[in-house]
């Protein structure tokens, strides 16, 4: 089996429009949620939040490679540019058959959607629908269009598993490398803020409901106060590579990627599986060959729901024990679904390199429900060597990846 | 009904604010002798764009029109649409 590096990385959130922004907003403990006003024209909405991320300079991009990019495209050609800089990537290698691109969003851009159907809709009528319409909707749109901007010829898949769907994607080309299939792989996932996205956890009742005129207090991962999520947008993409291959062209190492496993729950499409998030960790601890006492820091999933929170801390809790620190990122950036695993990966690599973890923004009186974790509520200064990231979406689809630092 | 009725020249102008706001186009280049794909850089995709654009610009049905496909310069699309207006099709913008 071949080794898999990180040579690069890139991330679009609302805290900014790279991956420096979010650590500073990290590190100044700073929320990126907003009252969402123009929502309230939803009717039935109840969470009028949302963190948004700004597009930068998206008309760089020649129109008629834009043309077919909606909101979720445009922010993940702007993460794997980024990471393609920070990789060092050169024309002949990203061009080159052995360079694929994986990567993944909950679905198309919703609000291409809805532009699509209320075009189709007013009349029954398909005859002024875009040509573009399609393509912004297609569930691999992102993959798609990063692929074909940047002219990647190497394997190309999209991984489409809701708030799985970037963790996935990082498996998949952990996978590929490992196996020998391609030397290098952009994965990652994007996805955009949408009142019908908030919606369709709105409908659930899944959403946060009782901040709407306080929206930096929510979400509340594992807090008592918690009471819902908040829906975020941006992309996350790391640029994953074999490590002799990274090794012969000098490339940046960032981490090394040691474990994964993706699982179903085959419980129920909604409702979180204890059951299911241990097996997910377990399995990927075997696949790194570690034992629980090896890991320094679990990057939760942890989004803030009632049930969601409880049944991961106490997965964490029969897979760890109670020592190992445990935070969430979604205080600070919402919950950008489809795209939080990079996002939240490319943030642990980086405190991986400034020994530091970041804390759970807005806990502040840990539900008794998920106490048996260690929860990180001030930054807390460590060696991390080792980190494993969870995401756990709809459908009872659970992913965990595990990195490792590596030695110089 | 308000009704505006509206000239040659008008109706060249709003053909090229539909370049111009659909595809980017720089005002420079919407000559009438432009070729719309080598010239102008549209391509097949566009096209569908540019009918749906003309339409709603012009409020009138032209998907199923077969002149559109003898159109090869934005002059053959400005006198395709004054061929629209003198055949009463469009009255109004």
């Amino acid at each position: 089996m071949k080794r898999v590096v990180i040579t690069g990385r890139g991330v679009v959130s609302a805290l900014g429009s790279d991956l420096s922004s979010l650590m500073e907003g990290l590190s100044e403990g700073k929320s990126s949620v907003k009252a969402m006003p123009d929502w309230e024209g939803y009717k039935g909405l109840r969470s009028l939040l949302g963190a948004p991320a700004e597009l930068q300079n998206e008309k760089e991009i020649p129109r008629k490679a834009r043309r077919s990019m909606g909101r979720l495209s445009l922010f993940g050609v702007k993460a794997a540019e980024q990471a393609i800089r920070d990789g060092k990537v050169d024309e002949n290698l990203l061009t080159s058959n052995r360079f694929g691109c994986v990567m993944g969003s909950t679905m198309g851009g919703a609000g291409d959607f809805l532009e699509a159907f209320s075009t189709i809709l007013r009349n029954y009528d398909i005859s002024e629908l875009s040509s573009m319409s399609f393509f912004k909707c297609l569930s691999h749109t992102v993959t798609m269009n990063v692929a074909q901007y940047l002219g990647i010829k190497g394997y190309v898949m999209a991984a489409s598993a809701a708030c799985a769907s970037s963790l996935q994607a990082l498996g998949l080309g952990y996978e590929l490398i490992r196996s020998g299939r391609q030397d290098v792989l952009l994965c990652g996932g994007a996805e955009e803020l949408h009142p019908i996205v908030t919606g369709t956890f709105d409908i659930l009742y899944a959403t946060s409901t009782h901040y709407n005129e306080t929206p930096s207090l929510s979400p509340r991962p594992f807090d008592k106060k918690r009471d819902g999520l908040v829906c975020g947008e941006g992309a996350g993409v790391l640029l994953l590579e074999e490590y002799e291959h990274a090794i012969n062209r000098g490339a940046p190492i960032y981490g090394e990627v040691i474990g994964y496993s993706t699982c179903g729950s085959g419980t129920h499409v909604s409702q979180s599986s204890r059951e299911g998030m241990r097996a997910c960790m377990k399995d990927a601890l075997k696949d790194a060959q570690l034992n629980p006492e090896d890991v320094d820091y679990v990057s939760a999933h942890a989004t803030a729901t009632l049930q969601g929170d409880q049944a991961e801390a106490a997965a964490i809790g029969d897979v760890f024990g109670g020592q190992v620190p445990v935070s969430s990122l979604k205080g600070y950036i919402g919950h950008t679904l489809g795209a939080s695993g990079a996002i939240e990966l490319a943030a642990s690599l980086e405190m991986i390199a400034q020994s530091i973890i970041y804390p759970t923004l807005n806990l502040y009186d840990i539900d008794p429900q998920c106490n048996q974790i260690t929860h990180v509520m001030k930054p807390l200064k460590k060696d991390i060597r080792v980190v494993v990231k969870n995401c756990f979406a709809f459908g009872g689809i659970n992913a965990a990846l595990i990195v490792r630092k590596l030695n110089n | 009904m308000d009704h505006e009725i509206i000239d040659d020249e008008q109706l060249k102008r709003l053909v090229n604010e539909v370049f111009e706001e659909s595809f980017e186009t720089n005002t420079e280049l919407l000559k009438a002798d432009a070729m719309i794909f080598e010239d102008i850089g549209l391509d097949s995709l566009d096209i569908v764009d540019l009918v749906v654009a003309l339409q709603k610009k012009f409020k009138v049905q032209i998907r199923d029109d077969e002149r559109i496909r003898s159109i090869r310069t934005l002059g053959d699309i400005y006198q395709f649409i004054i061929n629209l207006k003198n055949e009463g099709h469009i009255s109004e913008v």
